[in-house]
């Protein structure tokens, strides 16, 4: 085997890992192809274990790899293409031995004519007409063939593996098979790449020579049928292949870049699973880019006090000097989330949205209400999303919406904690059902607090319509967005975070 | 003493040697220390704690006879700390005695400049090898046969931490402004960091390293590693305790037990004496295997048909 096609194949195997949403880098590529160098392509569990150390850099993408290693190695011969090539050169020998073979046997005597068959099979299964149809030629004994017409046919009959996989990948490059997007399209692919490359034609011809009179001709039709079978096998594994390469493997990435979009009240129950992924996923990405920034220094400013009292020891030559610094705390969040009848259909994502917070950021404080406010950081500490979530809407969701209640709630329970490091969230559609506002209990939190954050899962136009009392909150809110989808969701707590520090 | 090129010429290899050392390793981790050494590498170790991550590395120094250098990261961990530090009492010293010296020298010079350029002639003596404190990673460098450096809980460290390792991780060298590069004397240090996952450790770093992930091990390698380990424990009873593990961690646990309190809790059985586990023994030695009250809590009323579970 020679270096190259290891180099194809491994880099062809990394662009399958790629489309399976993992991050491999060009200097990883490059270990990859020492470390199989040096582990060899014997033995696969071995090269596998191999790659596994190199590739693959958390635990997660471990699992995927090793759905990956067996999916793509299991078609894909593991000496590279040019291997394969060769085997499949040799398998088309074979087939013209045994065709040489039947012819004798034909010769001999009647009473042969299973065995050859079953032989025939083996290689390539064919239908019993066909077979029948080859026996009475071989009466005849092994003779000239008469030239293919057809461009397809002449590429068939030329024997070289080399040529048709060129011409192949030139009829997928003319199909777009790039664009292959899930699974249910492969077949449609082959079909393409198949017409592409000439099939009609071929058909046609084969169709012609079987119903020739001349015996030259008909051996013709019988090689070009059995290699049009090939050439499918050929062209299926080929499209396959292209698949694992070109589209996302599980279609998972197109599924989640639509249900970014949905609005979260007609998202389907199945899918609430890949949305707790994506939120999860959301909810991490926010945080890890706020807690890099949180580590920021500033430096540059020199502490006198610290420095002088540090360099007593070297007789007061100041050696060693301490910089002020000061290091950027992660912001303290209140989230406050509504959970009454009118926004049942939200409530749920934002709960799940406030549990992947609580998750990933340490200080977050969690609160539901419909008509009294209480804490859920605990439930949230305490029980598994699902029953955290299931049991927030069972306690909470019961009465009916009074926000005034609820910030009088929220102002007794933590109005101490409040300091100038502190962002509200308030998740909800401000319908009060026309009860007191208490607006003035939102305007002594947004004074105290740094930033208060309103969203509201309502489309804009239907803001302050009938019992809404938007105007009056959004007065006394630092930002006020619409938030129905995860999009949304993404760009309001992208900004949070940026404004946090 | 067989030498590293010999033990790390192989897998299988690899893994009879750690076994000669009473580390049992599964083919994913002789794997990676064979590539390691061959590709000189890093590896990254991740896992939950007690897999035996910190071991792997000690047992590998002592398999190849090379000395452990170990440094234990933490919160606030910086370069003066990790890599070098200038030794300022020595400096200050050596100024205040070099004063008087100072006429001798500067003899004959007129005038300010050529007092300098005098000067100048000296170098930089007081920024030189002399003054330098070596902080393990420059020790690991500078080791005449090459060594086996420990970087232990890399996510204890800061963000900023990760970034100075590159250097070192990718080209085994490290730079200091007033000496310049210095790299590697010998042979470059074989690295193991380890991880508990307390954090995402950076791409960066990633990239530089292979990636091992041990988990929890199966029953059969679990039963040999108490075996290596504790060889006093009567088979029957290992086979016990280690099953009663391994039902522990199907339960919801706050912590897990480890490979490394299984070794503890086979100790601990042995020195009473015990010949199977009886489930009143069981319940007096929940706190060796358990590390959280609420954990024992919960175990304790399971006792009883766990350890008939694996009695029977």
């Amino acid at each position: 085997m020679n270096a190259q096609t290891t180099d194809r194949t491994i880099s062809n195997f990394i662009r399958a890992l790629r489309n399976a949403d993992i991050r491999v880098s060009t200097a990883e590529t490059l270990d990859a192809l020492t470390a199989v160098e040096l582990v060899g392509y014997e033995d696969r569990d071995y090269l596998k274990r191999a790659l596994s150390l190199v590739l693959p850099k958390t635990e997660d993408e471990k699992v995927t790899f090793d759905a990956c290693f067996d999916q793509f190695f299991a078609f894909q011969d593991v000496r590279g293409e040019a291997e394969a090539a060769l085997s499949d050169g040799s398998e088309a020998e074979d087939q013209d031995s045994e065709d040489g073979g039947d012819g004798e046997g034909g010769g001999a005597g009647g009473d042969r004519q299973a065995q050859p068959g079953g032989k025939r099979k083996k290689s390539k299964s064919k239908n019993k007409n066909n077979l029948f149809e080859e026996e009475e030629e071989e009466d005849l004994g092994p003779g000239e063939m008469t030239d293919p017409n057809s461009a397809l046919g002449k590429l068939l009959m030329a024997n070289s593996r080399v040529e048709l996989a060129v011409q192949m990948s030139a009829a997928g490059e003319a199909v777009n098979i790039r664009d292959i997007q899930i699974f249910t399209q492969k077949g449609l692919y082959a079909r393409r790449v198949m017409d592409q490359m000439g099939l009609a034609d071929l058909n046609q011809e084969i169709a012609d020579l079987r119903q020739a009179p001349a015996v030259p001709a008909r051996r013709l039709g019988q090689q070009l049928k059995a290699r049009r079978d090939f050439l499918r096998e050929q062209v299926r594994d080929y499209v396959e292949q292209q698949f694992l390469l070109n589209a996302d493997v599980s279609g998972k990435r197109l599924r989640e870049e639509l249900l970014r979009k949905v609005k979260l009240s007609n998202v389907e129950h199945r899918n609430f699973r890949l949305i707790q992924e994506i939120v999860y996923k959301m909810a991490k990405k926010l945080s890890t880019l706020h807690s890099r920034r949180k580590k920021v220094f500033k430096r540059g400013q020199l502490n006198i006090s610290r420095t002088l009292r540090n360099n007593m020891s070297y007789d007061g030559a100041i050696f060693n000097l301490h910089w002020k610094s000061v290091k950027v705390d992660r912001p303290k969040v209140f989230a406050i989330c509504d959970v009454s009848g009118s926004v049942a259909n939200y409530a749920r994502f934002m709960l799940m949205f406030l549990y992947s917070l609580d998750e990933v950021m340490p200080k977050v404080r969690s609160f539901a209400f419909s008509s009294d406010l209480a804490e859920v950081t605990e439930l949230f500490n305490r029980n598994k999303i699902e029953d955290a979530i299931a049991k927030t809407l069972r306690d909470y969701s019961g009465g009916s919406t009074d926000y005034g209640q609820a910030l009088l709630d929220f102002k007794k329970l933590c109005l101490d904690d409040i300091d100038n490091r502190t962002t509200i969230i308030i998740l909800g559609d401000a319908r009060n059902n026309f009860g007191e506002a208490h607006a003035e209990v939102l305007k002594e939190l947004y004074d105290r607090s740094k930033r208060v954050i309103w969203l509201n899962p309502e489309a804009r136009l239907a803001w302050n319509t009938g019992d809404s009392e938007m105007r009056k909150y959004g007065a006394y809110s630092h930002q006020v967005e619409e938030c129905n989808s995860l999009m949304h969701l993404e760009r309001v707590v992208g900004n949070l975070l940026r404004h946090t520090n | 003493m067989a030498d590293i090129e010999t033990i790390a010429a192989s897998v299988a290899s690899l893994k009879e040697n750690f076994e000669q050392h009473r580390y049992i390793c599964s083919d994913e981790i002789a794997t990676a220390v064979f590539l390691a050494y061959q590709l000189r590498k890093p590896v990254l170790i991740e896992g939950p704690p007690g897999v035996g991550k910190t071991e792997l590395a000690k047992t590998a120094a002592e398999m190849f006879s090379l000395p452990l250098v170990r440094l234990q990261c933490y919160e606030g961990l910086d370069e003066s700390k990790a890599i070098y530090e200038w030794k300022y009492g020595k400096q200050l010293l050596y100024t205040q005695v070099l004063k008087e010296a100072l006429d001798e020298v500067l003899q004959g010079a007129k005038g300010f400049t050529q007092s300098v350029s005098k000067l100048h002639e000296f170098g930089d003596i007081f920024f030189s090898n002399e003054f330098l404190e070596p902080r393990p990673l420059l020790k690991a460098l500078r080791e005449e046969d090459g060594c086996v450096l420990l970087i232990d809980e890399i996510d204890k460290a800061d963000h900023e931490f990760e970034s100075l390792l590159l250097e070192i991780l990718s080209d085994y060298q490290v730079s200091i402004p007033e000496i310049g590069t210095i790299k590697a004397v010998a042979e470059p240090p074989i690295v193991f960091l380890t991880s508990n996952n307390t954090r995402e450790i950076s791409d960066a770093l990633k990239r530089r390293c292979l990636h091992l992930y041990i988990p929890f091990p199966d029953v059969e390698v679990e039963s040999k590693i108490i075996g290596a380990r504790v060889p006093e424990v009567p088979p029957e009873l290992q086979r016990q305790l280690v099953e009663f593990i391994h039902e522990l961690r199907n339960l919801d646990l706050k912590k897990l037990p480890a490979i490394s309190e299984t070794i503890d809790w086979a100790r601990t059985l042995v020195l009473l004496h015990a010949e199977s586990l009886e489930p009143k023994l069981v319940k007096d030695t929940l706190n060796v295997i358990l590390k959280f009250q609420e954990d024992i809590d919960n175990v304790h009323s399971e006792v009883n048909a766990l350890a008939a579970k694996v009695t029977k």
